[in-house]
């Protein structure tokens, strides 16, 4: 028999992902935010706290704005879920840190997870791009079930229904260089652009592979996105990007930044192959996200283009936590969202544990 | 025969020792004064540089300095210090107080002391130094002590260092073979309140623990245990909250930079999506009834009350078991306090309202992490 949440679920579901196809207007994100926002607070514990104490009163609010954000430090200490875990279709996790514990993302359902992925994925990484093989710098999905970052990649090559090769040994953590070099090298031989997928880290292991010919056909592309400090998915360096180009001899307009968050069901896209885009090295999130910077010490927003920290707003996320408080820098500014690193911790003083120490991996 | 003037040395050596470190202990003395001109200079000085508020030194200076040590303490500190041609201090800037205790640990280890004061705040090892350069006694007892800007210890040296684990692991990879590297990194202090504790009473020790430096030590509790139900639990965080307050108003904390005020903001909206919290301009606490993890508070007063309504609920601190460098407890022998015990085993044990002030008996702590690197030598006899 089905649950009343359940049901209410299902429907905020099909609303998402209906705005996703559709579009929405500003009024329709707020409307849509608060109700998810609504369901939340009755179905997932935290949020239920959350508001509680923040004394909000989401029957009566009238913007997204309203809706405390759960900050994401709160995934790895308590469930985040409308749903009971036996219910859990997936559980996306952070990586692991000092002090053991991963945060956890739990899905009821793919669906909207993949129809954003697609919606905006699509006209960001390989619209006017026929890519015929992908080369992945990562573990297959199938391998390592908790990673967003390999679902979202599986579900690109499925879209596509392209031929893939994948490069990292799940077992061994390792980059296989040999088979890299040789995906390389008949992509070169057959000229066909290549679609390059991976995580930072094993693209930082391809570009320290110095002896390895991995240089890609005109047109191939990267989708660079993170893995610094804690977190599975996160903002990568300048100088990353660069290299990167260098050793896989991309055309620098050809690696496109992606942000997202093992926290998220969608991801913001530099717009570097979109046409018309104004500031292609800026991010832009979908029309159903919707990006704050704020003041780290008081969480109000900050004015028009100061640097603050994300507080996002995904629609995507039904069943977790519609609004999310990151420690990630931004600038956000009618252009686009700069990305301006995480947040620093508070300057370790002597022997005592610093909050930082204990979320590095 | 020929044993005879070497354990006449070894004696008269252990003798050096024990003057030295009375003298660096009443350099201490000096220094917690405020009627001294090292006092006053402390005094002075050290808002500035520990970014503790004048009452927050004055706190410091008046309980935590090591002004006495007994016999059997100074037994037992000679017993861990072991010998070395120089013994070096790295001295970290988070507990103000510090320096004077790496001071004496290291003239007990040495007769030639050099200390590489903290950049923020050098002014109680400035102080300590300067107060044994006018001592003869520490002269007579073969005693050189002298502030550096940097270390350069040699094989046959000791270095102290004291700071985070990131610094201890710096200085280890940097140092010369056979230098002996003993380590005093990260950790932070827990708390038990025993189901046979009252409550009033061990909140008011806490807060005593948490106020002093701001709570920036490693030996300041963070994390409270309480035996038994919800409702001693919320109870104890109602009356840790009005000791804090008390507290506060006594010895006001020191200004939080941005960096830490967003730490605490932060830290502060996670509690409230896990439990309760109560937030005061002096100092904050949460409560968790059944946490599965523990996001610990930035050491700003803040701290976080968890129920162990069972036993196995002391499990959620075996994440920071090596990290935990003070225990405080009032019941040695209660349930819980074994089971953090069997956690933390090097932890310092001490009476809640008294973790700030561990006797100079050695190092304030003693974990693993916390150990030698290298080997030190046993007590060779003077060479000074």
């Amino acid at each position: 028999m089905r649950s009343p949440s359940a049901d209410a679920s299902d429907a905020l579901h099909a609303r998402v992902r209906r705005a996703i196809e559709d579009g929405l207007d500003a009024a329709g994100f707020d409307a849509l935010a608060l109700d998810l926002a609504r369901f939340q607070a009755t179905h997932v514990a935290p949020i239920a706290r959350l508001v509680r104490a923040r004394g909000v009163d989401l029957d009566r609010a009238t913007g997204a704005e309203a809706i405390p954000a759960v900050p994401t430090d709160v995934f790895r200490l308590a469930r985040v879920a409308a749903h009971p875990p036996e219910k859990d279709v997936r559980v996306f996790r952070t990586s692991g840190t000092t002090s053991g514990a991963r945060g956890e993302h739990a899905l009821r359902t793919t669906a909207t997870y993949e129809a954003a992925a697609l919606a905006w994925g699509g006209p960001h990484l390989f619209a006017d791009l026929r890519p015929r093989r992908a080369v992945v710098l990562a573990p297959r999905a199938s391998d390592l079930l908790e990673s967003s970052l390999s679902f979202m990649i599986d579900l690109f090559i499925d879209h596509l229904g392209i031929e893939a090769s994948f490069h990292v040994d799940t077992e061994r953590g390792a980059l296989d260089v040999d088979t890299l070099e040789d995906a390389c090298a008949r992509a070169r031989a057959a000229s066909e652009p290549v679609l390059l997928l991976g995580t930072s880290f094993a693209f930082v292991w391809a570009i320290d592979a110095t002896h390895a010919d991995l240089r890609l056909s005109a047109g191939s592309r990267a989708m660079i996105t993170g893995g610094l400090k804690g977190r599975t998915r996160t903002v990568e360096e300048p100088q990353l990007r660069a290299a990167l180009a260098d050793r896989f001899a991309l055309a620098p307009g050809h690696v496109i930044g992606e942000y997202g968050m093992t926290e998220m069901s969608s991801q913001l896209y530099e717009p570097r192959r979109v046409p018309g885009a104004v500031r292609p090295d800026l991010y832009r999130a979908p029309p159903w996200v919707r990006v704050v910077a704020v003041d780290p010490i008081t969480l109000a927003p900050v004015a028009p283009g100061a640097a603050g920290i994300a507080r996002i707003v995904d629609l995507a996320n039904v069943d977790s936590a519609v609004a999310l408080q990151t420690a990630d820098r931004v600038r956000v500014t009618p252009e686009g969202i700069e990305l301006l690193g995480r947040l620093p911790g508070a300057t370790p003083r002597g022997c005592s544990l610093a909050i930082e120490e204990m979320r590095e991996p | 025969m020929s044993e005879r003037p070497r354990a006449g040395a070894a004696a008269g050596a252990a003798e050096g020792r024990r003057a030295r470190v009375r003298c660096v202990v009443a350099a201490t003395a000096r220094i917690a004064d405020p009627g001294d001109v090292l006092g006053r200079e402390a005094r002075s000085r050290l808002p500035a540089a520990s970014g503790l508020s004048p009452e927050g030194v004055e706190l410091a200076l008046a309980t935590a300095l090591e002004r006495r040590v007994t016999e059997p303490q100074l037994d037992r500190l000679l017993a861990w210090a072991g010998d070395a041609e120089v013994a070096w201090v790295v001295a970290s800037a988070n507990v103000c107080t510090a320096a004077a205790r790496s001071i004496a640990l290291a003239a007990a280890t040495s007769c030639d002391v050099r200390v590489c004061p903290s950049r923020r705040d050098p002014v109680v090892a400035e102080l300590v130094i300067a107060a044994l350069a006018e001592d003869v006694a520490y002269a007579a007892a073969g005693g050189r002590a002298q502030l550096v800007p940097a270390l350069a210890a040699r094989a046959g040296d000791q270095v102290h260092a004291y700071g985070s684990d990131a610094t201890m692991d710096a200085i280890e990879a940097a140092l010369d073979p056979g230098v002996t590297l003993r380590r005093h990194g990260t950790g932070l202090g827990v708390a038990l309140v025993a189901g046979s504790d009252p409550i009033e009473g061990a909140a008011d020790a806490i807060a005593c623990d948490v106020s002093a430096f701001d709570q920036r030590g490693c030996l300041s509790p963070r994390v409270v245990v309480v035996e038994g139900d919800r409702g001693r639990t919320t109870a104890l965080a109602r009356a840790l909250d009005a000791a804090l307050s008390r507290w506060g108003r006594l010895v006001p904390r020191g200004p939080l930079d941005a960096a830490l005020a967003g730490e605490l903001a932060r830290w502060i909206a996670t509690q409230e999506a896990l439990g309760e919290v109560v937030t005061r301009p002096s100092h904050a606490v949460a409560v968790h009834d059944a946490p599965t993890s523990l996001a610990i508070a930035p050491a700003v007063r803040a701290v976080l009350v968890v129920a162990a309504e069972d036993i196995a609920r002391v499990a959620v601190l075996a994440p920071l078991a090596r990290w935990i460098a003070a225990f405080g407890r009032d019941d040695p022998g209660a349930e819980a306090a074994r089971a953090i015990h069997a956690l933390a085993p090097g932890a310092r044990a001490s009476r809640l309202g008294s973790m700030q002030r561990p006797p100079l008996d050695g190092p304030v702590e003693r974990r693993e992490s916390s150990s030698v690197r290298g080997a030190p030598r046993a007590d060779a006899g003077g060479r000074c």
